[in-house]
């Protein structure tokens, strides 16, 4: 059985228990990495800083299941962060899917910071076709959202009271695990100037430099590292702490992997050359 | 006479739409708001067309007796699942429906994408070879934004996370800014060739 096992063996298999390792043994060992925080988390953590209490935040929960081991951490901060400072958070989700992982993580962060329902949060739930939501948001939020995600009349909730669009709204941040912060900057900041942050898988950030750089998109966190950083900023830990060591490691591990892959490449060229 | 009256609201709802946005009336925003109202319905809708579309398709693997029905047939067990359980007992934090998800699609879907990490170690073995020069400036721009950005980058040296910046803000941002005026000036070009008919995927 073992040496049958041994003759199937190829590096493919190598590889895949190479990552393996350098993803579990982290996380087991549950040891954290020193580190500071990039400009660019410190920009996104300013920015909700400068806040008054009771600014109104828009928070867009528009991810996947997929996606949501990476993105949970970095909600999590945020969401602390804005409670902690006392601001309105509207919750809602262009995403089908993101909708009900949206709600469990807004209800229990505002649990666990004590904040009251239809007061200091609300959930609206889910929009189908994201282009003409946020722009439904920007001509009327009552009108788009006349009850919440469980059915309850917005209308006298306060958390809502005197927002009626994008003007009234302090900050919008999109947490997503693919393009939607694309169109929140062509649809809500073109159109209605609304100001927009946007919390990310690492993947995605590179696609949205462009818009830092022009202004359009005022914040930008993303990936693991962002949420350790930002839990580093509110002296908290959570899952970014617990997970930037193996992030960091499986990195260096698939580094490696592309040195032994070129060294290999290398040695079989030479060996066809001779 | 069907392709001509979708051609013509087509034409009288584009060239509306870019109307609206400079001009500002109350009559303008009542029918732009209404136009919004119908987007949402018409996409709900939508849905529901492409969910029977979906089951038939299986419906008809199944009845074919293909080597893969078993997929189809738990495609469709999910499918009436899902629908009849939120139907009955609602989409509640203790509904039938909500457990479903938390239990069964998101653990999957994160099985799944979690998955990607070797492969993408695996084609980073095999595909990522320095045989050129390009080759190797894309290398080495990879090597340094990976490390960079990596919890380890700065213990490393303080320099390369500023360099895996330099790197992400300027060359990397100039080529996708580029990219995005293609996309943009694209869809203007793939717009008016749809509003003036040149262009009828709905034929």
């Amino acid at each position: 059985m073992m040496s049958r096992l041994l003759e199937t063996f190829s590096a493919r298999h190598l590889v895949y228990l190479v990552v393996l390792l350098a993803v579990t043994v982290p996380l087991l060992l549950n040891t954290r990495l020193t580190h500071t925080a990039s400009d660019e988390t410190k920009r996104f953590y300013a920015n909700i800083d400068s806040l008054p209490s009771g600014s109104v935040v828009l928070m867009s929960f528009d991810f996947e299941a997929s996606a949501f081991a990476e993105i949970k951490p970095l909600a999590e901060a945020v969401l602390h962060h804005c409670f902690r400072q006392n601001l309105r958070v509207i919750g809602l989700s262009l995403f089908a899917e993101g909708t009900a992982l949206g709600e469990q993580t807004l209800s229990r962060i505002a649990g666990e910071t004590g904040k009251a329902y239809g007061t200091d949060y609300v959930y609206l739930g889910f929009r189908p076709q994201y282009t003409s939501a946020i722009l439904a948001i920007g001509e009327s939020l009552p009108k788009e959202f006349p009850t919440d995600y469980f059915g309850v009349a917005t209308a006298t909730m306060p958390v809502l009271s005197g927002v009626t669009n994008y003007d009234q709204i302090a900050t919008v941040i999109s947490i997503t695990d693919g393009g939607m912060p694309t169109y929140w900057v062509d649809y809500a900041v073109t159109r209605y100037h609304a100001r927009l942050q946007t919390v990310l898988t690492a993947t995605m950030a590179t696609s949205f430099y462009p818009y830092v750089s022009s202004g359009q998109i005022q914040g930008l966190i993303a990936g693991l590292k962002g949420a350790a950083e930002y839990e580093l900023l509110l002296n908290e830990s959570g899952g970014g702490g617990r997970g930037l060591l193996a992030q960091s490691v499986s990195q260096v591990a698939i580094l490696a992997i592309i040195v032994v892959g070129n060294v290999v490449g290398y040695l079989g060229r030479r060996r066809k050359w001779q | 006479m069907t392709n001509r009256l979708a051609w013509i609201a087509t034409l009288v709802t584009g060239l509306f739409m870019v109307a609206q946005y400079f001009i500002k009336t109350n009559a303008t925003n009542a029918i732009y708001s209404t136009l919004l109202d119908y987007y949402q319905i018409i996409f709900a809708v939508s849905m529901i067309v492409g969910g029977i579309g979906l089951l038939k398709q299986h419906s008809l693997k199944v009845q074919r007796s293909s080597q893969r029905r078993g997929y189809s047939i738990v495609t469709i067990a999910a499918i009436l699942f899902m629908v009849i359980a939120a139907g009955i007992f609602g989409t509640g934090a203790t509904s039938p429906y909500q457990w479903a998800f938390n239990n069964l699609q998101a653990p999957m879907q994160a099985t799944t994408f979690s998955l990607l990490a070797f492969f993408v170690a695996s084609a980073a073995y095999r595909g990522f070879r320095v045989k050129s020069t390009p080759a190797f400036v894309l290398a080495l721009a990879a090597v340094i934004v990976l490390v960079g950005k990596s919890g380890f980058g700065e213990m490393i040296s303080q320099q390369l996370p500023a360099m895996a910046g330099w790197v992400l803000n300027n060359p990397s941002t100039a080529a996708k800014r580029g990219i995005l005026i293609g996309v943009g000036i694209g869809s203007v070009a793939t717009a008016l060739r749809v509003i003036l008919g040149i262009e009828r995927s709905y034929r």
